[in-house]
């Protein structure tokens, strides 16, 4: 792994172009028996960034009486894997397919690969790769038969489109159900389908609206696993509301809630900010209740609260101070005592905490279900 | 369509018979086409045709993927429209077997002409074309199928009757005759399976199928500014 630490700015964009067209050349130049993962990504998105795939400017969309999306901007560089994330009705969709051209905006502009979602909007699909929420497909129609209609549609030749449809098919492991009709496919295999399909036409980018949803855990295991292998060679906006998934497969994560953008960074980073009180779970064999008041008087720690206790062992749930760790002190004041351990655990911030704290703090008004294209 | 063929094939063997019993001074194209039970069978086509163009893909969301893909939406509409056309004209092809049939069998030539024929196919092709328009348009209004073939069925159907309006009550060759027998499908059979080929319902009916097309384009794209 290298890292690269550029200042803000020019160099910074500078840098990740060369790195860019070095991946690239690599690409070209080595057949596919090496694998090279490639990745490059950034913190902090510095501004007049150049390689952007999605260029979002105060895109707006209202209903009557109800502003879907309200004057939202953020872009996505090229490669980056980004999780679109919000609670349901949060505009994702409504968003995904204005990006899409399946819904005009009321306001702003995006531009996708450099063309214009409404001057280029022929041009904008063809590099694009989509899989709309709850999976469309022809029940009647085989798989293979859909895919060759679908990369025809795309604007493929007949033996291109052969091609294309063999080398999508391989990649979302379909050839096993190749003939069978998509009506009955599992739901996974339905998914793989669509994923396949939005694979078809080689886009530089791919949206994927909940691709997940409803799949087992198994299927979501495989579905993560695919996404991150595109995430090699395509640029991925997710929606989701799922969040271990983001957690697992973005660099970067945005947070929409009633329209507007509440966040736009890493996971990590995400959490980071979000300083949440720490919280260190116990589980020890001794004098209990002396060992409450030695806790509770450690550095950091803010309050010590007993949980439960099974046979000899007692549970306590012990609360810090942010971003201090008071399980070296809790491990030395239990050997002083010669008190038993059984558990010492500390209880990290999730993605969830950061996304409740962002998106569930004040109350949500209306229902504001999702409005479907029809 | 095997069952429209052999409606059309039983309509058309008693059309013989009937003729055989009694004389008629017009032929046997005339007839076939001046039935109301040929225009009954007719019209089913239409709906059953046309209701699932976009109607199913609505329902389903197939047209979220179809509107995503790089064609244009009058691509689709036309490629939709004429692929149903084709369905149609497909399923009307054998009756038009019945009348060469029925030569080869009896050896009459003078049943019917060739200008009577080809006339009478002109006009089925024309009010195909006018009607499957109609259903293409039904089709987009609604993501319901049985609603889609109910328009497509009620508006034919009102369309076709529209025809017999110059009939009642007034004058003929008065503005309102004239003005009706314009509109006239039945009129329209008449004179084609005459043998007699006018410009006026060929315009007519292709470009009111132009205007029908034109409405179908505007609702589908309204779907992204609809509030």
């Amino acid at each position: 792994m290298l890292i690269l630490t550029a200042p803000n700015g020019v160099e910074f964009n500078e840098m990740r172009a060369w790195l860019w067209m070095l991946r690239n050349w690599l690409r070209l130049h080595l057949d596919s028996s090496h694998s090279i993962r490639f990745y490059v990504t950034s913190l902090e998105q510095p501004k007049g960034f150049s390689c952007l795939m999605i260029e979002v400017k105060e895109l707006t969309k209202r209903y009557a009486g109800r502003t879907a999306v309200d004057a939202i901007s953020f872009e996505v560089g090229k490669g980056e894997v980004v999780g679109f994330l919000g609670p349901n009705g949060a505009g994702k969709s409504t968003t995904i397919r204005m990006l899409t051209c399946f819904l005009s905006a009321s306001d702003g502009t995006a531009k996708i690969g450099g063309y214009d979602i409404y001057e280029d909007s022929i041009k904008v699909r063809r590099h694009l790769g989509y899989m709309p929420e709850n999976v469309p497909l022809y029940p009647d129609m085989r798989v293979s038969e859909y895919l060759t209609f679908r990369a025809k549609v795309k604007g493929m030749r007949h033996r291109e489109a052969k091609r294309a449809v063999s080398e999508s098919m391989d990649i979302c492991s379909l050839d096993e159900v190749d003939r069978k009709m998509i009506g009955t496919l599992s739901k996974g295999y339905k998914q793989r389908v669509g994923l396949a399909d939005a694979l078809v036409n080689k886009p530089d980018l791919l949206i994927l609206d909940e691709p997940t949803n409803g799949l087992d855990p198994n299927q979501i295991r495989q579905a993560r696993e695919l996404i991150k292998r595109l995430g090699e060679r395509h640029t991925i906006l997710i929606s989701t509301h799922i969040l271990s998934e983001v957690e697992m497969t973005c660099g970067r994560v945005i947070i929409i809630d009633r329209g507007k953008i509440k966040a736009s960074d890493t996971p990590q980073n995400l959490i980071h900010r979000l300083r949440k009180p720490g919280e260190v779970l116990l589980e020890m064999k001794g004098d209990a209740s002396e060992a409450e008041k030695r806790l509770a008087v450690l550095d950091g720690v803010n309050e010590v609260k007993y949980l439960d206790k099974r046979s000899d062992w007692t549970s306590f749930s012990i609360a810090t101070d942010p971003n201090i760790d008071v399980r070296e002190d809790v491990a030395a004041l239990m050997q002083s005592e010669n008190w038993k351990i059984r558990e010492l655990a500390s209880r990290t911030a999730s993605l969830e905490d950061a996304f409740i704290d962002l998106v569930e703090d004040k109350p949500r008004i209306g229902k504001g279900e999702e409005r479907n294209g029809e | 369509m095997a069952l429209f063929t052999f409606l059309n094939g039983w309509l058309f063997a008693s059309m013989v018979n009937a003729m055989q019993m009694r004389v008629s001074s017009r032929s046997l194209i005339y007839n076939f086409f001046d039935s109301g039970w040929f225009w009954m069978g007719f019209f089913i086509l239409f709906p059953l045709i046309t209701m699932r163009l976009f109607a199913e893909e609505k329902k389903m969301g197939t047209i979220e993927g179809l509107l995503t893909a790089p064609v244009r939406t009058t691509e689709v509409l036309f490629g939709k429209y004429f692929a149903a056309l084709l369905g149609f004209l497909v399923i009307v092809t054998p009756m038009y077997l019945f009348f060469f049939l029925f030569q080869a069998i009896t050896g009459e030539k003078a049943a019917f002409q060739g200008g009577a024929l080809w006339g009478a196919g002109l006009g089925i092709v024309l009010v195909g074309i006018f009607n499957v328009a109609l259903g293409t348009l039904a089709s987009a209004l609604t993501a319901n199928q049985l609603i889609a073939a109910m328009l497509t069925y009620v508006f034919a159907m009102l369309h076709y009757f529209l025809g017999f309006l110059h009939n009642f009550g007034v004058v003929p060759g008065s503005a309102w005759t004239g003005g009706m027998t314009y509109f006239s499908t039945t009129e329209h059979m008449h004179a084609l399976s005459g043998g007699l080929i006018d410009s006026g319902p060929i315009i007519y009916y292709v470009s009111f199928s132009a205007l029908l097309l034109a409405i179908a384009y505007h609702v589908l794209e309204s779907r992204k500014w609809r509030v």
